[in-house]
C-alpha cells in the first residue's frame, strides 16, 4: 500500500502525463463510490461478526433455557431468545459464519465450473459450443430456487450440501457471461499473435483470453454471493438448509415462524441480518460495476 | 423475423426434452423408495416387491422414461404415492392460484416500480429518488419470505387489516368461471367474494412482487435518464408541450422497450418466488404444492409440479423473447 501511495506521488510529481498504476487508478475510483465503499464496510462489520463470534457473543448460541424461552429483546438479552430460550443475538453472530461461508464456496464452486464451461464453448465454438450451452440452457429452464429445492432433496440437508445445489444451479450464469466474453476476444490480435507463436489452446485460454474478460466476471460473482446467501436462507427456511440447531439465519427464521404472533422478535433479527449481508455484497457489486467497467452500467 | 420465431419455437422441443429428462433423473435418484413410503415401514417385502412391480419401478430406467413422457405429454403426471388422488387434476385446480398470484404482483411491480422510477428520473437526486433508490436496495436484498412474515406481524397481527394466510374465506369462493377468483367474483357480481379475496392477495402479492418491483424501478430510472437527455426530448419542451406531455408521451414511451423486457423477465423470476411466497402466506397453489411434496417425501408430485412450473417458464421466456423482437425491429436476429 506504502508503496503505491509513493509511486503514484513521484508520478504525480514528475509528470501529469504519466499514467498511474492500475492498482492506484483502481484503489482511487473504488473509494470515490459511495456504493463500494459503504458495501466494503458493510462486509468488513460482518466479517468481523463471523471471525469474533466466540468473542462478542453474550452467551452460548446452543445453550437452550426453556424458562427463559420467547423473552422479548431487553437488557440481558438485546434481541431477545428463541423459542428454546438460546440468545438471538449470538446465534446470528454464528450465523454470519454460515451465511458467508455458505455464500462465498457456493460461488467459488459455480465460478470454477462456470468459467471452464463458458470458455471451452467459446473458444472451440461449434458442437461442443452447441452440446456445453445447451445443458446451460435446460438447467437456466428452471427458477434456481427451485432447482436447488430439487437437489437438496435428493443430496439431504447440511451446509456442504446447500453449497453444492446452489453452486451448480448457479454455474449456467457464469458460463455465460464466460462465454460471450471469451467470443467477443477471442479474435483480437493479441490473441492470434500469441497463437502464431506456438502457445497451446489451454495456455490461450487461460493466460490470454481469460484474464481480459475479468471485469464482469468480478462484478457478477459479487452479486452472486447475495443471491447464493438469499438462497441459503431459503433452503434453511423451508427446512431444506442447514440442519438445526446450527445457528443458521434461514433456519432460524423458519423454526421461528410457529411463534410469530407472540414473539414477531425472532423472525425480525434474522431477517435483517439476511437483508444486510445481501446488501453488502450488492452494493459492493454496484460499485465495482462502476469502477471496473463504466460500460456495464 | 419469421424465420427467428419459427428457430425458437423449434428449439423449444429439445429444451423441453431436457427439461423433463432433467427433472425425471433428479428425482429418481431420490433416496427414498416410493413403494416404501405408500406402505410403510413396517411392510412386508414381499408387499413391496409387489408394489413396486405395479408402479412400474422394477422397469429399466429408460422404460420408466418414456412411459413417464407418453404420459406426461398427454397431460397424465401420475397419482400421488400420499393421497393417491391424480397430480395433473390436483396442479389444473391449483394453477389458477399461483396464475393469479403472479399476475397480480407482475401488475403491482410494473405500476410502482415504473412510478417511482420515472419520478426518480424526472427528479435525479432529489429525496424522492433517493428514498426510492434505497427502498429499490433493501427490495432486491430482502428475501421475500422474511418480507412476507414482516407484513402479517405488521398488518395481520399487529393492525388486523388484512388476512394473514389462504386465498378466501371459508364459503366464500366465487363461481368457478376460470378459476381466477378476483375476476369470477367480478364476472358473477360477487362483490362481497371479490373484496374478500381482494384482502387476501394483497400481502402475498406485494411480498411477491417485491424484488421485481426494484428491478423495474431501478431500470426505469436509468432508462429514463439516459432518454429525457436526448435532443428530441428537449425539442418537445421547445415546442411548449407540458412537462408531463413530455415525460408521459415522449420519453417514456421510448424508454418502454426495455422496461418492458425487464417485466417480463421477470415474470419467469416471479415463479421461483411463488415457491417461497405461498409458503409463507398458505395460498394453495403450485409453490406450495412442491412443498408440500417435498415434505411428504411425494416424489411423483414434486416431479409433476416442477416440469410443470419449467414448461411454463420456458414458454414465458420464448414469448418475452418474441415479443422484444417483434416491439424492437432494430434487433437483428442471425
Amino acid at each position: 500500500m506504502e508503496i503505491q501511495l509513493k509511486d503514484s506521488n513521484t508520478s504525480d510529481a514528475a509528470s501529469l502525463a504519466v499514467h498511474k498504476s492500475p492498482v492506484v487508478e483502481f484503489l482511487e475510483r473504488f473509494f470515490r463510490s459511495n456504493s463500494a465503499v459503504i458495501g466494503l464496510v458493510l462486509l468488513l462489520i460482518l466479517v468481523a461478526a463471523a471471525l469474533f463470534a466466540p468473542v462478542f457473543a453474550p452467551y452460548d448460541p446452543y445453550e437452550s433455557n426453556m424458562p427463559n424461552a420467547l423473552t422479548a429483546p431487553n437488557s440481558a438479552h438485546l434481541m431477545g431468545t428463541d423459542e428454546l430460550g438460546r440468545d438471538i443475538f449470538s446465534r446470528i453472530l454464528y450465523g454470519a459464519r454460515i451465511s458467508l461461508v455458505v455464500g462465498v464456496q457456493a460461488v467459488s464452486l459455480a465460478l470454477i465450473c462456470g468459467v471452464v464451461l463458458g470458455a471451452v464453448a467459446g473458444y472451440y465454438g461449434g458442437k461442443v459450443d452447441t452440446v456445453i450451452m445447451g445443458f446451460m440452457d435446460v438447467m437456466l429452464s428452471f427458477p434456481s430456487i427451485l432447482l436447488a429445492i430439487a437437489f437438496m432433496t435428493v443430496l439431504g440437508r447440511g451446509i456442504d450440501k446447500a453449497v453444492i445445489a446452489i453452486g451448480i444451479v448457479s454455474i449456467p450464469q457464469y458460463a455465460r457471461i464466460v462465454r460471450s466474453s471469451v467470443l467477443s476476444v477471442k479474435e483480437n490480435v493479441y490473441v492470434t499473435a500469441a497463437r502464431a507463436i506456438g502457445n497451446g489452446d489451454g495456455r490461450l485460454i487461460f493466460v490470454h483470453i481469460l484474464p481480459n474478460v475479468l471485469a464482469p466476471i468480478i462484478v457478477r460473482a459479487t452479486i452472486g454471493i447475495s443471491d447464493a446467501i438469499l438462497e441459503a436462507a431459503a433452503l434453511g427456511f423451508l427446512g431444506l438448509g442447514v440442519a438445526p440447531p446450527t445457528a443458521e439465519w434461514g433456519t432460524m427464521l423458519g423454526s421461528g415462524r410457529q411463534t410469530i404472533f407472540n414473539a414477531p422478535h425472532i423472525v425480525t433479527f434474522p431477517g435483517l441480518a439476511i437483508t444486510m449481508t445481501v446488501m453488502a455484497f450488492n452494493l459492493l457489486g454496484d460499485g465495482l460495476r462502476d469502477v471496473l467497467d463504466p460500460r456495464l452500467k | 423475423m419469421a424465420k427467428y420465431i419459427v428457430r425458437r419455437i423449434l428449439l423449444l422441443f429439445p429444451v423441453l426434452f431436457g427439461v423433463s429428462l432433467a427433472t425425471f433423473m433428479v428425482m429418481h435418484l431420490f433416496t427414498t423408495d416410493p413403494a416404501e413410503i405408500i406402505l410403510g415401514q413396517h411392510a412386508t417385502t414381499e408387499r413391496v416387491a409387489a408394489l413396486r412391480e405395479e408402479l412400474g419401478l422394477n422397469k429399466p430406467i429408460y422404460v420408466q422414461y418414456a412411459d413417464y413422457l407418453s404420459d406426461a405429454v398427454r397431460g397424465d403426471f401420475g397419482k400421488s404415492v400420499i393421497t393417491k388422488t391424480s397430480i395433473s387434476d390436483e396442479l389444473m385446480k391449483r394453477f389458477p392460484a399461483t396464475l393469479e398470484l403472479a399476475l397480480a404482483a407482475i401488475f403491482i411491480a410494473s405500476v410502482a416500480g415504473i412510478t417511482a422510477g420515472v419520478i426518480s428520473a424526472v427528479k435525479q437526486n432529489s429525496i424522492f429518488d433517493y428514498g426510492s433508490m434505497v427502498a429499490a436496495l433493501m427490495g432486491v436484498s430482502m428475501p421475500i419470505f422474511w418480507l412476507g412474515l414482516m407484513m402479517i406481524i405488521v398488518f395481520s397481527v399487529t393492525l388486523g387489516w388484512l388476512p394473514s394466510s389462504g386465498r378466501i374465506s371459508i364459503g366464500m369462493t366465487p363461481e368457478h368461471v376460470t378459476g381466477l377468483y378476483l375476476l369470477d367474483s367480478l364476472i358473477t357480481g360477487d362483490m362481497e367474494a371479490f373484496s374478500d379475496a381482494l384482502k387476501h392477495l394483497i400481502l402475498p402479492a406485494v411480498a411477491l412482487g417485491s424484488y421485481s418491483t426494484a428491478i423495474i424501478a431501478r431500470m426505469t430510472r436509468a432508462t429514463m435518464l439516459e432518454t429525457i437527455r436526448q435532443d428530441y426530448i428537449r425539442t418537445a419542451r421547445a415546442k411548449g408541450l407540458s412537462e408531463k406531455v413530455v415525460i408521459i408521451k415522449h420519453a417514456l414511451r421510448n424508454a418502454l422497450i426495455p422496461i418492458v423486457t425487464v417485466i417480463g423477465l421477470q415474470m419467469g423470476s416471479l415463479l421461483g418466488g411463488a415457491v417461497l411466497t405461498e409458503t409463507v402466506f398458505s395460498w394453495p397453489g403450485i409453490g406450495s404444492y412442491v412443498v408440500e411434496g417435498i415434505m411428504a417425501s411425494d416424489y411423483p408430485r414434486v416431479q409433476g409440479a416442477v416440469l410443470l412450473i419449467g414448461t411454463i417458464f420456458v414458454l414465458v421466456n420464448l414469448v418475452v423473447d418474441i415479443l422484444y423482437s417483434v416491439l424492437d425491429p432494430r434487433i437483428q436476429h442471425s
